[in-house]
């Protein structure tokens, strides 16, 4: 370290030290903690430097790896993994005395607790942090590394403890769960209602249910499970105008309707706001329905059943680079302003830098029949690549095109439904994200006899299951949480927990870790095998682009 | 008080095993036992490393490594070379950076000699760890040519992860597991547990540690 910068950083230090000679979390602890949350995140003291720790006879772990938030969760709840257990952080944890929660057979996902110590205080806390001595002097787990902290930002770090996890959470008071489900102006009215219908009954079922639930849980760990029943209340957002003014609707609505989570929405070219809105606002967005989704690595609290047709984009872009005969060129027809258009840029970039060239095509709102047909003429060496919804499929030229090979987005398309003409059925396939009709049927049964037993008439399957599955999910997360409502927990709950056999819906397979922020990876590719009809079957195996 | 027999067996068993036990650099393991209620509170029974043999019925499973390649674990195994392996995933957050960078520590000490072992790290969350995530995770260790990564489809890892006899259904309840076989006639450890670089580096072959 050159002397200028040395210099620096150590009147860096002394200002650091002045500030902290009163314990920074008892007088304004906002700016003492906020350095605290920049360690606990990311693993980064005030200065730069990277947060360094170790483990007994093991390699150093430096900056992000060795950021508290890694095994303690961005909520500091801990977690379960295997047979490790990762106790709590918050600051209800750490300074009150430790209180066991046995486990049982009804607790798989058994609440993680803090062993059975005392209450941590300031000192015997940064012992913890910097030698792996817990507050009653007994050595901590080797996975805890020690970490070798100067004392400003050790005063930094116990600030942020203090406040980690503290204070209600909107939308969680008064034995409320308030939840939002929202709806851009341009969603498709029907999916819109079927999505809606499923949510009302949802939330109307679980509160039959909790009403009773005094009568006759009396005592013990079933008690402790029931105690979470509050009442559910959902509020439709529902969004109204150009894309630019959703923000300020949604913070305007978040204002009077305080709300926990997001259960599911719904809309049609643009999601990018509300994903923002939920990140920004760091509320918990569980969206089973977005065929768009926003792919920002590093975010938070969205989390998408898939891709959508990002991930169909990908699939198509393997598919053509692994088939033996590749196209000549890709041509690629989609509307402007429609979530295909996304899609195209994203199969464009992976085709070209695979040394296949791409044609654009795009649709304007008012095109013609006309203009549709000549978008889709193709040569023999061609592939065509189609986003484009039903009612432009529909009216595609009746002639069977000259392209080898036409690959249909099933998401825009209708999958199986997708109103082809005749001619053109044979050639075309397309990428098809979820699992495969007789893969489905069993587990389907559940959610469509739960809509015959509630009166739901099904008028989109694909919304309605994965609307009901989403809710499911949400359900048995919260029972997890042992009354524990606090929105980075939720998120972390349905990160350890989604991906069981019972909820997946129309997926082969829904799972989260840490980070992922979609369950679903794969997709098939399908060829219809009738002149007419839904019936589909598979070209190739499952595929994970 | 049944925990605590379980406690006396273990460090019975732990002693009784002898060479690596006994040359373990702390003398943790002989706290920990001596303290089995405290252990027992925190619930952390990973803390002792267990060290056994296991027999491991590899059948043909094909995996795919991090740069494409489409491998038999067999054939891999069949080299004339000492194998670790380890099972991970690339987002895993609590166990498996602490099982990577024991692997990454590993590779250092053995210096020059590491192009002599198989440093083996297989994903049991085959889904998301894309060959490619694969390679930005190697690179992240700085893995060396003898360190890869596999992955394949689900049933892929799966039969990898049974053979192993690491498999818990889900991957939210693996545990830490580290396999060691010398040679490809030779029996296979297992231990349970965070074993540190020390550990494993123990376990080479004389004349192999010698090379370094």
């Amino acid at each position: 370290m050159n002397p200028g910068r040395r210099a620096r950083r150590l009147l860096a230090c002394g200002v650091l030290l002045v500030a902290a000679a009163v314990p920074a979390w008892t007088k304004g602890p906002a700016s003492a903690a906020k350095v605290g949350e920049h360690i606990f995140r990311d693993g980064v003291l005030a200065d730069g430097a990277p947060l360094r720790g170790h483990r007994e006879g093991g390699p150093e772990v430096l900056g992000k790896d060795a950021a508290c938030v890694n095994c303690h969760g961005r909520s500091g709840m801990g977690v379960v993994e295997g047979r490790i257990v990762i106790p709590p952080i918050t600051a209800a944890a750490l300074f009150h005395p430790g209180e066991r929660l046995a486990p049982s057979a009804e607790h798989v996902h058994v609440l993680p607790t803090p062993p059975n110590r005392n209450a941590y205080t300031d000192e015997t806390l940064a012992r913890a942090i910097r030698e792996g001595v817990n507050a009653d002097g007994r050595t901590l787990d080797y996975a805890m590394p020690r970490y070798a902290l100067d004392d400003a930002s050790m005063q930094a770090v116990v600030a942020q403890l203090h406040q980690l996890s503290t204070g209600r959470t909107p939308g969680a008071v008064n034995d409320e769960l308030n939840f939002a489900t929202i709806i851009t102006p341009d969603a498709d009215p029907l999916a819109r209602d079927a999505m809606l219908a499923v949510l009302r009954e949802f939330f109307a079922q679980k509160n039959d249910f909790s009403r009773d639930d005094k009568a006759f849980i009396t005592s013990g760990s079933v008690q402790r499970r029931f105690r979470v029943q509050r009442r559910w209340i959902l509020h439709e957002w529902r969004l109204t105008g150009s894309p630019e003014s959703w923000g300020r609707q949604l913070d305007q609505k978040l204002r009077t309707e305080p709300i926990f989570a997001v259960i599911s929405g719904i809309g049609g070219a643009n999601w990018a706001p509300v994903h923002e809105f939920c990140e920004h606002r760091a509320i918990p967005c569980l969206f089973p329905n977005v065929d768009l989704p926003v792919a920002a690595e590093g975010d938070f609290y969205p989390v998408y059943f898939s891709r959508g047709v990002l991930l169909e984009a990908d699939l198509i872009a393997a598919r053509l680079a692994t088939r033996e005969a590749r196209p000549a060129r890709v041509v690629q027809v989609f509307r402007k302003g429609d979530i295909g258009a996304s899609a195209a840029i994203g199969l464009r970039s992976a085709l070209e830098a695979g040394g296949v060239p791409v044609v654009d095509r795009a649709l304007s709102p008012g095109d013609d029949d006309r203009a549709l047909g000549s978008a889709a003429q193709t040569q023999a060496g061609d592939a065509l690549v189609l986003w484009l919804r039903g009612n432009d499929l529909a009216r595609l030229p009746p002639a069977a095109p000259a392209a080898a090979s036409v690959l249909v987005s099933g998401l825009m398309g209708g999958e199986e439904a997708a109103p082809m003409p005749a001619a053109w059925r044979e050639a075309m396939y397309m990428p098809y994200v979820y699992a495969l009709p007789e893969e489905r049927r069993v587990l389907l049964n559940f959610a469509l006899g739960w809509f015959r037993a509630r009166h739901i008439p099904v008028v989109n399957e694909r919304v309605q299951v994965d609307t009901y599955i989403a809710c499911s999910i949400l359900a048995e997360n919260l029972i997890a949480t042992h009354g524990t409502f606090l929105r980075d927990f939720l998120v972390e709950r349905v990160e350890a927990m989604i991906g069981t056999d019972m909820f997946r819906g129309n997926y082969k397979r829904l799972g989260l870790a840490p980070g992922q922020r979609f369950a679903s990876k794969g997709g098939y590719f399908v060829r219809f095998t009738a002149p007419q009809g839904p019936a589909i079957a598979p070209d190739g195996n499952w595929m994970v682009p | 008080m049944k925990q605590a027999m379980k406690f006396v067996a273990l460090a019975v068993a732990l002693l009784a095993q002898g060479p690596v036990q006994a040359q373990a650099p702390a003398a943790a393991p002989q706290v920990r036992a001596a303290d089995p209620v405290a252990a027992h509170h925190t619930r952390i029974s990973d803390e002792i490393v267990q060290r056994t043999h296991v027999q491991v019925p590899l059948g043909q499973v094909q995996l795919v490594r991090e740069d494409g390649m489409s491998v038999s674990l067999n054939d891999l195994l069949l080299m004339d070379r000492p194998a670790y392996v380890d099972f991970i995933y690339t987002t895993c957050t609590a166990l498996c950076p602490i099982m990577s960078a024991t692997f990454a520590a590993l590779q250092d000490k053995l210096g020059a000699a590491r192009d002599k072992v198989n440093l083996i790290s297989i994903s049991i969350d085959p889904e998301e760890d894309t060959p490619r995530r694969l390679r930005e995770f190697r690179k992240k260790y700085d893995a060396g040519d003898e360190w890869h990564f596999y992955t394949g489809s689900l049933e892929q890892s799966i039969a990898a992860q049974r053979a192993f006899g690491v498999f818990t259904g889900d991957k939210m309840q693996h545990a830490p597991v580290t396999l060691f076989r010398a040679a490809p006639d030779a029996a296979w450890v297992r231990f349970d547990g965070f074993v540190t670089p020390e550990d494993l580096y123990r376990e080479l072959p004389k004349p192999q540690a010698a090379v370094k």
